[in-house]
């Protein structure tokens, strides 16, 4: 199989699993006491004529099976549904939410593979030295600590005692400057950067840990390989065979841990968000939770969810994209 | 052939165990022993043990100390009435009136008294027995939640692994799917919608099992694969048992061993996420001493006035997850030392 019949045989595996995440947000959302349209009117006393018209009207008074397949029918058509609750389309809802946790995501990532992968070279490097114990403890600490707990110390550190850095809300670098109160773009750009600091921190470190561990590991094991042995047998500098023998394929689980984390990474913006009053994706979800508001909950569900499968599909194509040993012949 | 059954069925479970078909579950017995006496060994792996042991002492004994050291656990005078609850049922911890100041610091500082040693909390209740106490609601959630995910995900992944095919297809896809939605997000939607919109810790522990059996499956699935290729078990179909008891008796037993370290290192993931279930108000509900819950407040209003309360139950949960993961990492070098230095 060519790597162009891989990539759509990859793509086509993908589809049960999103099929079973519309399964299960539906079920849930419908296995759930309480009918979204008297949750709507607020306990208020109306006449069942008027709820049945507000059923029909979205579909609310067909069978199971008839919904879910009208459900299916939208979200095929890109259609996420319409929020009774805030009688607007999920899509619009969520699209305006978007922004902010992509970047927070985003920075998140870039935080933690700026800091991991130099410092588990460093200490695959000094091996058993003071460098990879003092890595190894960063590690450990950063899977141990919950994210929103590493968010508040931050707060009460950097924003609460010290001052320098605020505690709440993001900067959007793509709103025009005046929208924020800012002079110029240079200003608006920083103000941005200084809110993105600790969100970024608080949400990369359990990343910068895990992928720590897994770039400390793996360079451990490519300088095992003979290939390096030859190479030091030649004489070439440790250096060249750290940079240029050793690196690269070290490099291609990382990109496994990143897709395969994204999950993590999306459940965990919902804890920051809270936590630095950010108004992204994950504060819209535990509003739509709190509301009740059982469309914009599946909306949500069904799009992280369909996030991280195709984040991890990509993962895949790219992984046979770069490395040519890796067989997409067969299954598995 | 029905005698023959059953009497093939009553030996088994010891007969292969000594027989010299059955290297594999020869293998993992000794390899237990083998796991323990390395673990002994390994420094950062009795690092952990120690600090686990501590934690699950704290939680098993905390009741029942409370009315006999004040000095200790703080105000103490109704914690008697809660002794007779059950784990997830505790009441309101208020000393009585007068007896103690809302947020007083921590002993070391100025204001601070002995009595309360880490302080107290906005409503006057010793923080210190709080954060106690609060161990008891992370470890038991931790372990009740691991027990569900490993006993949904062994019978889920032995079934897939023995069976193969199309079975095994339809169970691991429907398992992987629920890997794809965020765990946390998973758990809150199932929480909110079962309870009907009234969060209870009890259904976060059954929504964390819940999510936790795609990843037991798994791991138990990659076993069950070559056990399942073992003499003894074609010996055992052969005899004519029947499949149920094959997995149950001979399967399930022998594919344990990585399952088990996984339970541990898990444990502390369970910790993590229930504490930022708490956090978010879908744990533990607020009489409740729980580590996540008592964040929740602390990060709500006091983050200037007294910081303290943020600073407790953070590292509280800090030192028992790291536990469970420098436990959890030496028994896995112990159990595969490809990677060991």
């Amino acid at each position: 199989m060519g790597l162009f019949r891989y990539t759509i045989f990859r793509l086509l595996q993908a589809i049960p699993v999103l099929i079973g995440i519309s399964i299960i947000t539906f079920a849930l959302a419908n296995l759930a006491p309480g009918d979204p349209v008297r949750l709507m009117l607020q306990g208020q006393e109306v006449d069942e004529e008027l709820i049945r018209t507000i059923e029909a009207r979205y579909g609310l008074d067909q069978p199971v099976h008839v919904r879910y397949w009208n459900y299916m029918t939208g979200l095929v058509q890109g259609d996420l549904g319409y929020s009774i609750h805030r009688r607007r389309p999920v899509a619009d809802l969520m699209l305006e939410r978007a922004g902010p946790t992509l970047l927070l995501v985003l920075s998140a990532y870039v935080f933690a593979l700026a800091t991991a992968i130099p410092l588990g070279v460093l200490a695959a490097k000094r091996r058993n030295k003071p460098a990879d114990h003092v890595s190894r403890i960063v590690a450990l600490v950063g899977v141990s600590t919950p994210s929103f707990w590493i968010g508040i110390m931050l707060i009460i550190v950097f924003a609460v005692q010290l001052g320098v850095l605020p505690s709440a809300g993001l900067v959007y670098p793509w709103q025009p400057p005046e929208a924020a109160g800012h002079s110029g773009y240079i200003e608006h750009w920083i103000e941005s950067i200084r809110h993105l600091i600790l969100p970024m921190i608080a949400l990369g470190t359990l990343q910068m840990a895990t992928l720590m561990r897994v770039e400390r590991t793996q360079m451990i094991e490519s300088l095992q390989q003979e290939y390096v042995t030859l190479a030091r047998a030649y004489g070439v500098p440790e250096r060249t065979i750290l940079r240029k023998h050793a690196f690269r394929s070290a490099q291609l689980p990382i990109i496994t841990i990143v897709g395969l984390n994204l999950s993590t990474a999306l459940g965990g913006a919902v804890l920051i968000e809270t936590v630095f009053a950010i108004n992204g994706m994950g504060r819209l979800f535990i509003e739509a939770i709190q509301q009740l508001d059982y469309q914009l909950v599946m909306g949500i569900t069904m799009v992280l969810g369909a996030i991280f499968v195709i984040g991890v599909v990509i993962t895949d194509i790219s992984y046979a994209y770069i490395d040519p040993r890796v067989t997409y012949g067969d299954r598995e | 052939m029905a005698t023959t059954e059953s009497q093939l069925e009553d030996q088994e479970p010891g007969a292969h165990a000594e027989g010299d078909t059955a290297d594999e579950a020869v293998e993992t017995r000794v390899g237990w022993r083998y796991t323990l006496a390395k673990v002994r060994r390994d420094a950062t792996a009795r690092i952990g043990f120690y600090i686990v042991a501590i934690v699950l002492f704290i939680a098993a004994f905390a009741a029942v100390d409370s009315n006999l050291s004040r000095l200790t656990f703080g105000a103490v005078s109704d914690y008697a009435a809660a002794e007779a609850l059950p784990i997830f049922d505790h009441p309101t911890r208020m000393p009585p009136p007068g007896e103690g100041n809302p947020n007083q610091p921590p002993a070391f500082l100025d204001g601070g008294t002995l009595s309360s040693p880490l302080g107290t909390d906005p409503q006057g209740r010793d923080y210190f027995t709080r954060v106690i106490y609060g161990s008891q609601v992370s470890v038991s959630v931790g372990i009740f939640s691991t027990a569900i995910g490993l006993i949904g995900g062994t019978i889920i992944g032995s079934v897939a692994g023995y069976y193969g095919g199309r079975i095994d297809d339809v169970l691991m896809r429907a398992v992987e799917t629920l890997y794809a939605i965020p765990p946390l997000v998973l758990i809150i939607v199932f929480i909110v919608f079962i309870s009907g919109g009234s969060p209870d810790i009890r259904f976060a522990v059954v929504g964390v099992g819940l999510t936790f059996i795609p990843v037991f499956a798994r791991i138990i699935r990659s076993r069950v694969l070559s056990v399942r290729e073992m003499d003894y078990i074609e010996a055992a179909r052969a005899a004519g048992v029947k499949d149920r008891n094959i997995i149950r008796r001979h399967v399930i037993p022998n594919s344990f061993a990585p399952v088990m370290v996984y339970a541990t290192l898990q444990i502390g993931v369970t910790i993590l996420i229930v504490a930022g279930l708490s956090f978010l108000g879908y744990g533990a509900q607020p009489p409740t001493p729980d580590w996540g819950e008592m964040l929740r407040i602390a990060h709500g209003r006091y983050m200037h006035s007294n910081i303290w309360l943020s600073i407790w139950p953070g590292l509280a949960i800090l030192v028992t997850i790291m536990g469970f993961n420098l436990f959890g990492d030496g028994l896995q070098d112990a159990l595969d030392p490809r990677i060991k230095e």
